[in-house]
């Protein structure tokens, strides 16, 4: 009976430790995802029409309420309408075809360390032997605690 | 806090029934010449008179935390599939993918740190993926034991976080033929599905064979559109378009049971075909044919997985007197198959090239061979029990289609342990147990099959990404565990004390690819060390006059758990500009616990409150401070059942209500979402129907019942917001003859 009393104490005791312990101070973590925030000059917002040959500035709001971490833009075809855009209202699309000589484009960021908010800007080249068509636009945004925000929208390279 | 309240009023219960807890006069040694056939024999046949149920008897001897699962308990809570039936187990959830397939999570533990053994082997399949079910026939299960904490020493790798032990029915004890049929519908999404059995006797031979076949449409939601990300998908009629499935399953025995051998040889085969949600392959959103998809609730198209799990097993046993030898072997292999249309990620060609070996739609294909064995001799003394055994496996894993998320590799390991256990008094009773284990992965090259530029007709050799090198990895493990048991009369108290490990997987120090249905860059790392853990159980059990208690704490440290970490890096070479997640270790605490009340008011009523409650917190390492993926909200049952007397025609009849608690979930880690609690209701009832002199017994049951919108923070589709199964009436019929 001795053995039993001493457990069951010992089981309260951790109880109210473990208890305790999860109620004390927990170190502040960081739940929220970075935002990314369409401004007057973003660039490209959904529906935009690139013209081939041609130079842009892709341009947007990144922020975060700790501290922002790194992006990647990612233009890559939707002759097949498969659908990346987290946008919902959707754009004029041509119909459906097979690529043959689409554009890619994938590029990663870096971020000045420390910043809450930042104003991200791009150079993109349109080539001009590239297929016009409906095109995604892919913006990935991280934090530094490795929250991601995506951004899909839908373009067209004329 | 829930919690406090929890912890505090079940040991003050304790302290309160303990001091009176009477003493009974319990079975002598002879009880230990029991001998496990396939299944726990619900009577133990005993040198002496002494009945006593198996269940409770393997509760009393082991010192883990255990639940024991019976075929009534499966049979009346039977969901779609096998983890869905064990759900309302405390301690248990799952990860489900659709309404057909899920994965065990044990204490928030899953994926290769549960391990599942069915009939002896442990069930090899592709454990680490979310989206890969548990293949197994639920209509063949006879009893589950679930292992509620490490059992490495017994098991070996993967059983760190805890094990589901499936076995089928024991040989019959009469000569002649019989056998069951069980049918089967689900109202939700149009299930229907049976098993039938029949089984043979003649002397000392027996043989069966069983055949299960299930079909099932779309299942329903109870909204009308969802957001993939932010991407809104309507919904046709409520179903989640594409999760139609169906499953079909052959099993054969054949044994021998003479009085001192037996021997048991075993053919399995489950095969299943499943949709994935049309609209969201993995996570990615995708714009579908709805009009193709909406024509149809139970056609299966792309994207869709098959999966089919054969296994032969061979058991034996010998029994000399006080030695009993026992030798598993087994042979499975887990094909599996994801197709989907080809869609051009990162740096891949937009036309799939005709020269490519596989079809352009197999995104994904595994292939996994395993052969097994398991070597144990028990030695039984007066007060001693004595077990040592082998185990030792081999697995060659391939791969093929488009996609790549793992190389192929092959993996053997060895392992010898040895088991304890010391009766001190009648009451008291001490395990101990040591168990070393050894194991080597070899892993293959990969090359990617296209070229990592943005003009591919420029590429040169070097431009075809190298995603895994071939290389060797050997780890060793020894672990120990100590427990005891103090069982007077109606009281059970156990400790258990151990340490446990795990073998890092191919993925975990191989993984290089991008994964699309999450859009991550997942970096697996070649130097990982085996996890490890050390965890203290304690449980109680106690059942006094109308009453039964039930608690099980536990206190878990990983010095080194691996996790994929999300970090704020994107990769443009290997990660097609995908953010990187890569394997690290880090410390990890765990702690719970699990309660049951009984309480038995009258006869014919009863009322239950169970309780599952579990904390993980990451110690060290970049998510210090956070979580673990998937860990389950505290959530809670209170039943009220009620079991009227037999009338007329109806047998054994009973009606329970299961009012199910689930609290939110803000321990969360990227990428997950902070989940709201919900309530549900849930209705059984049936009862033995005699028709024609026959017995037919049917069982109802009524799941969500006011179609409540909810999300489950383990499901797989809890990123995109899906909720889960809205309303559903399931019957079945079951006869047995």
């Amino acid at each position: 009976m001795k053995f039993i009393s001493a457990s069951f104490s010992l089981g309260i005791i951790l109880g109210l430790f473990l208890t305790s312990c999860s109620e004390s101070e927990q170190p502040a973590i960081d739940l929220e995802y970075p935002e990314i925030i369409v401004m007057e000059n973003s660039f490209p917002r959904q529906c935009s029409v690139f013209k081939r040959g041609e130079t842009y500035e892709f341009r947007a709001l990144f922020r975060d309420n700790q501290e922002l971490g790194g992006y990647s833009l990612d233009i890559h075809h939707n002759f097949d309408h498969h659908t990346h855009s987290t946008e919902v209202n959707s754009c004029q699309e041509d119909p459906v075809k097979s690529a043959e000589n689409p554009f890619l484009y994938i590029q990663t960021f870096t971020i000045p360390e420390g910043l809450l908010d930042y104003q991200a800007s791009a150079t993109l080249e349109i080539p001009e032997d590239v297929e016009p068509g409906d095109y995604h636009f892919m913006i990935r945004l991280t934090d530094q605690e490795g929250w991601q925000t995506l951004q899909g929208l839908s373009i067209k390279i004329e | 806090m829930i919690h406090t309240a929890l912890f505090t009023s079940v040991f003050l219960s304790f302290q309160l029934l303990n001091p009176q807890a009477p003493t009974r006069k319990s079975p002598d040694g002879a009880l230990d010449r029991m001998i496990l056939g396939d299944t726990l024999p619900a009577v133990l046949e005993l040198e002496e008179v002494v009945v006593l149920d198996g269940a409770a008897f393997i509760k009393r001897e082991e010192s883990n935390s255990i639940e024991l699962v019976k075929q009534d308990f499966i049979r009346q809570n039977r969901g779609g599939s096998l983890m869905n039936t064990l759900e309302r187990i405390p301690g248990v959830s799952l990860i489900s993918i659709g309404s057909g397939a899920s994965k065990p999570l044990i204490r928030g533990l899953g994926f290769n740190q549960v391990l599942v053994v069915e009939n002896g082997i442990k069930h090899e399949g592709q454990q680490w993926g979310a989206d890969h079910g548990l293949e197994v026939d639920q209509f063949g299960v006879d009893q589950v034991m679930i292992i509620k904490g490490p059992a490495s020493f017994q098991y070996g790798s993967d059983a760190i976080g805890g094990v589901l032990d499936i076995r089928k029915k024991a040989a019959p004890q009469k000569d002649g033929l019989g056998g069951a049929i069980a049918l089967g519908t689900r109202s939700n999404n149009g299930w229907f599905g049976g098993s039938a059995n029949l089984i043979f006797k003649q002397g000392a031979w027996f043989a069966e064979g069983r055949i299960t076949r299930a079909d099932f449409g779309d299942f329903r939601v109870p909204t009308d559109s969802v957001f993939v990300y932010d991407f809104g998908v309507k919904l046709h009629d409520r179903q989640v378009r594409n999760s139609a499935g169906k499953e079909l399953d052959f099993s054969g025995r054949i044994g021998y049971q003479g009085r001192s051998f037996r021997n048991t040889l075993g053919l399995s085969k489950v095969s299943t075909k499943s949709g994935f949600f049309a609209n969201a392959h993995g996570l990615e959103p995708r714009q579908v044919d709805s009009e193709l998809h909406d024509r149809s609730s139970r056609d299966i198209l792309l994207p869709f997985q098959e999966v089919s799990h054969t296994k032969l097993i061979n058991k034996s046993s010998l029994n000399l007197g006080n030695s009993l030898f026992q030798l598993d072997l087994g042979y499975q292999r887990n094909d599996r198959k994801e197709w989907s249309q080809y869609v051009n990620h990162g740096y891949m060609p937009a036309i799939y090239p005709s020269e490519m070996p596989y079809s352009s739609e197999l995104e994904r294909a595994f292939d996994k061979e395993v052969f097994s064995f398991h070597l144990k001799n028990e030695l039984f003394f007066d007060r001693h029990e004595l077990a040592m055994g082998a185990s030792g496996e081999f697995q060659q894993n391939k791969i093929g289609g488009w996609g790549f998320l793992i190389p192929e590799f092959q993996q053997s390991s060895y392992g010898f342990y040895v088991i304890e256990k010391f009766r001190v008094t009648n009451l008291w009773q001490i395990t101990g147990a040591l168990r070393f284990d050894q194991s080597r992965i070899e892993v293959k090259e990969y090359t990617d099959w296209f070229a990592s530029m943005e003009n591919p007709l420029e590429a040169r050799e070097k431009d075809y990404l190298s995603r895994a090198q071939d290389f060797e990895r050997e780890f060793n493990s020894l672990v120990w565990s100590v427990g005891v048991n103090y069982s007077p009369g109606d009281l059970i108290l156990k400790a258990n004390l151990g340490s446990a490990f795990r073998m890092p997987i191919a993925k975990e120090l191989a993984a290089n690819g991008v994964n699309y249905h999450y859009f991550r860059y997942e970096r697996g790392n070649a130097d990982l060390n085996p996890e490890r853990s050390i965890q203290l159980d304690l449980s109680g059990e106690m059942k006094k006059h109308q009453w039964s208690f039930s608690f099980s704490p536990f206190v878990n440290y990983f010095s080194n758990y691996i996790y994929l970490n999300p970090t704020s890096e994107l990769d443009i070479l290997y990660g097609a500009g995908n953010q990187v997640f890569n394997y690290t270790q880090a410390e990890v605490l765990r702690y719970g616990a699990e309660i049951g009340v009984l309480h038995q008011l009258t006869e014919k009523l009863s009322f239950e409150v169970l309780g599952e409650y579990v904390y993980s917190e990451q110690m060290s390492g970049s998510k210090k401070g956070y979580t673990l993926p998937f860990s389950p909200p505290p959530s809670g049952i209170l039943n009220v059942t009620y079991k009227p007397s037999a009338l007329g025609i109806f047998g054994e009849p009973y009606v329970a209500v299961d009012f199910r608690l689930t609290a939110g979930q803000s321990h969360i880690v990227p990428p997950e979402k902070i989940t709201p609690g919900y309530r549900l209701v849930n209705i059984r009832l049936g009862s033995a129907v005699s028709v024609y002199g026959q017995k037919i017994q049917v069982d109802a049951q009524v799941q969500n019942l006011f179609n409540t919108r909810y999300l489950n923070h383990t499901s797989f589709y809890r990123l995109i917001n899906l909720p889960e199964a809205g309303r559903n009436i399931s019957l079945s019929l079951n006869y047995q003859f």
